[in-house]
């Protein structure tokens, strides 16, 4: 077992002083961003990037793999005191969660998704030890048409699939291949879409887009509701996260079930953790009917919060197993964890392996010691982290607005980049304002460059023959899983639409959606 | 969007009253006064098509360099098409079914189709992100957005990139904070005045001196 002995090496390297320092800061802001709603580990990496520069990229790695792991403990704090999940990957375990607080029960619930997260993300990460390798040869055997099929399942997935809508998630993602697309053309050399400025011969930079969406974007959306929404309100939670051995006996099968949903689905780019955390949640629901289990959808079900947690470290896991193997970022988080790679000149896939094995095999243990770290940082100071909830919303945002254009400024020292910042921050303002999906455009940006490099290779080896790029066993299991999972879409839109339509009230002579 | 439970259809009956059946819970009040109504939407796809126009004349108008093919033209057609084709259709589906704001469905995150997770989980949708509201004619003409606030957030950010080079960072970033502050609802002037100070001061020693990193000092050059 060659892994074991790559592994232990890296635990060799990740526990110096020094480096569980950096894994400590990563995992407290991780959890902090995870806990605050709206902000999540995506743009908590994003803002850190420009920072961590001067650092050794070891150093870097190890402070994202505790912030990429953070971000999904704290998320479930947020949902399950206040109703309000921390991101998208909590709202399964939301339900469940914030009845068992509203039950009193609320220190239960969160050391039950605290457990949860680090069960799902121990197995998904030893997984990905013993798999990787697996994968990583697989990949060796790929060429520019299953590259560019990878591409075109990631877009296609993510922008139609599991978004809302399938107009608004390919809006998306044709803005995000535009953005990706000004700068020099790397295999040809032209000048493309510039508008004559020198500062965009490079690209766009990756950090303004990402700071400008996630975190600018979101702090204009909030100054646009922050005197119209209600605020929250607080359940308190007393006492410490505790679970006896029934409460244990009780969760296991629930952790593991989620677990089994998690794992498979980091490798599917199905945008992140929500499909497989609702699969989750549904499958404790159906069980707990069957079972006559009474507490479920009343006072709260202790399975209905391990299921959930537990499926999207999980599926955080196995994603980083194949962005580090494949290079194929599956979510939006793994999407910038990939960005930060090519900042420091690496590229994920294969060759990672070969090139930079220290630094992944380091990476790898350094995400096992986040897990414990963050594990002991959620289940004892679970009342702090909820303490987060009490900052002003005012003083939070404000931090974020000044965080965002130090973070762009800390790049290239250009006020270029600050005004791109702020033109791609209000459209970020624009697109949560008209519920236009965010992930596509990050996918697209990142995944971009690659799509079109490798589509241009095949055709030029073909000549211009399409037929190259269906040619393989690999790209058409690919194109058909995808022409499935379309279709099945569509089904589903129809069937909603056309009982939507049944159930509808009459409004006035004009039609309104909502 | 078709993930709502309760999409209204045409009605020609009602016209003549334009009073809507009201409900009482989750519902919000909206006014249907012109053709703007419920379609200020439109602006996506105009600056879709805005900038599938400059695309289309970037490429046009593209100094090829090298003769590989296909050349640094192809992408982008085939992402043009893709922009115009979605803007067209979401033009139409706009003039068709009005679309207003949500307030109950705020959190409501467009990554995702509740439709599926609903399915997936074998939950109601409407559980999912809360019952969505039905929009009920007759309200206080609102608008959705606070664009005053929203005003103040983002010229503050536009101010603090002109002042920048000029003042440094530690005056601009700290007015950055202390109007967003401002606009966002905080009422305590002068100690926000502090925190900002700190703050901004804070970060350009922790750069400066920890990482090496320079930001700008301005005409406080040599002073400090």
């Amino acid at each position: 077992m060659e892994q074991i002995s790559m592994l232990l090496e890296g635990f060799g390297s990740a526990l110096t002083p020094m480096n569980l320092l950096w894994v400590l800061i990563g995992a407290v802001l991780g959890t902090a961003v995870g806990v605050l709603p709206g902000l999540g580990s995506a743009m908590a990496v994003a803002l850190l990037l420009p920072i961590t520069f001067s650092l050794d990229p070891t150093a870097a790695f190890i402070m994202f793999a505790g912030v990429y792991y953070g971000g999904l403990f704290g998320d479930s704090t947020s949902g399950i005191l206040l109703n309000t999940p921390g991101n998208s990957s909590a709202i399964a375990s939301t339900f469940e969660g914030h009845r068992m607080a509203l039950d009193g029960r609320a220190a239960k619930a969160l050391a039950t998704s605290a457990v949860g997260a680090f069960i799902g993300g121990l197995i998904a990460t030893t997984v990905v030890v013993f798999f990787a390798p697996v994968l990583v040869n697989m990949a060796t055997a790929f060429g520019p048409a299953e590259y560019f099929a990878l591409a075109v399942f990631a877009f296609l997935a993510i922008s139609s699939v599991v978004s809302d809508s399938v107009v608004k998630g390919l809006l998306s993602l044709g803005l995000g291949l535009v953005l990706a697309m000004v700068g020099v053309d790397g295999p040809s050399g032209t000048i493309r879409y510039t508008l004559g400025l020198p500062q965009l011969f490079d690209g766009m930079s990756i950090v303004v887009i990402t700071v400008g969406l996630l975190a600018l974007g979101e702090v204009l959306h909030i100054a646009s509701r922050i005197h119209r929404d209600e605020e929250a309100v607080r359940v308190v939670s007393k006492g410490r996260p505790r679970l006896g051995l029934a409460d244990l006996r009780r969760a296991m099968p629930a952790w593991l079930r989620g677990t089994a949903f998690g794992v498979p689905f980091g490798v599917i780019p199905a945008g992140g953790s929500e499909v497989p955390t609702f699969l989750a949640y549904g499958t404790e629901k159906k069980l707990a009917a069957r079972n006559g289990d009474t507490d479920f959808g009343t006072t709260g079900s202790i399975r209905g919060v391990a299921a959930p947690e537990a499926a999207a470290n999980a599926t955080a896991g196995t994603a980083m197993g194949a962005l580090l193997a494949l290079g194929l970022p599956t979510s939006a988080t793994a999407a910038i964890m990939l960005a930060a790679f090519q900042q420091y000149g690496m590229q994920p896939g294969p060759l990672l392996f070969e090139r930079s094995g220290d630094l992944v095999w380091t990476l790898l243990a350094s995400l096992f010691i986040g897990l414990v770290i963050l594990v002991v940082l959620n289940m004892q100071f679970a009342v702090l982290w909820a303490k987060l909830l009490l900052i002003p919303r005012h003083y939070l945002y404000a931090g974020i607005t000044v965080l965002s254009v130090l973070g762009v400024y800390a790049i290239s020292s250009s006020l270029v980049d600050l005004w791109i910042l702020l033109a791609i921050g209000l459209l970020g303002f624009l697109m949560r304002r008209y519920k236009l999906p965010l992930a596509p455009v990050l996918i697209a940006v990142i995944l971009g460059p690659l799509a079109e490099t490798e589509l241009r290779r095949a055709l030029t080896v073909s000549e211009g023959d399409l037929g190259i790029l269906v040619d393989s066993p690999v790209t058409l299991v690919l194109y058909g899983l995808l022409a499935i999972a379309l279709v099945i879409t569509m089904i589903q839109h129809l069937r909603h639409r056309s009982h939507s339509k049944k159930n509808a009230p009459i409004l006035d002579n004009d039609m309104a959606g909502v | 969007m078709n993930n709502t439970e309760q999409e209204p259809v045409p009605h020609g009956k009602a016209a003549a009253t334009g009073v809507a059946h009201r409900e009482a819970n989750g519902s919000f009040p909206i006014r249907i006064t012109s053709f703007w109504s419920g379609r200020s939407e439109l602006v996506v796809p105009a600056l879709v098509l805005c900038l599938a126009g400059f695309l289309t004349y970037g490429t046009a108008s593209m100094k090829v360099m090298g003769t590989s093919v296909p050349g640094p033209q192809f992408f982008p057609t085939i992402v043009c098409v893709l922009l115009y084709l979605m803007a067209g259709i979401h033009v139409a589906q706009i003039l068709r079914t009005r679309r207003f704001p949500d307030e109950s469905s705020e959190s409501h995150s467009a990554d995702f189709s509740t439709d599926l997770l609903a399915d997936l989980s074998a939950t109601d949708s409407k559980e999912i992100y809360g019952p969505s509201g039905r929009p009920v004619l007759g309200g206080r003409p609102r608008a959705y957005s606070d664009w005053k606030t929203l005003g103040m957030v983002a010229g503050s950010v536009a101010a603090f990139i002109v002042a920048l080079p000029l003042l440094g960072w530690i005056l601009s970033a700290a007015g950055l904070f202390w109007v967003v502050c401002r606009a966002l609802g905080s009422n305590r002037p002068l100690f926000d005045l502090s925190v900002s100070v700190l703050f901004s001061s804070a970060i350009q020693l922790a750069f400066n001196a920890g990482l090496g990193l320079n930001l700008p000092s301005g005409f406080l050059e040599g002073l400090i």
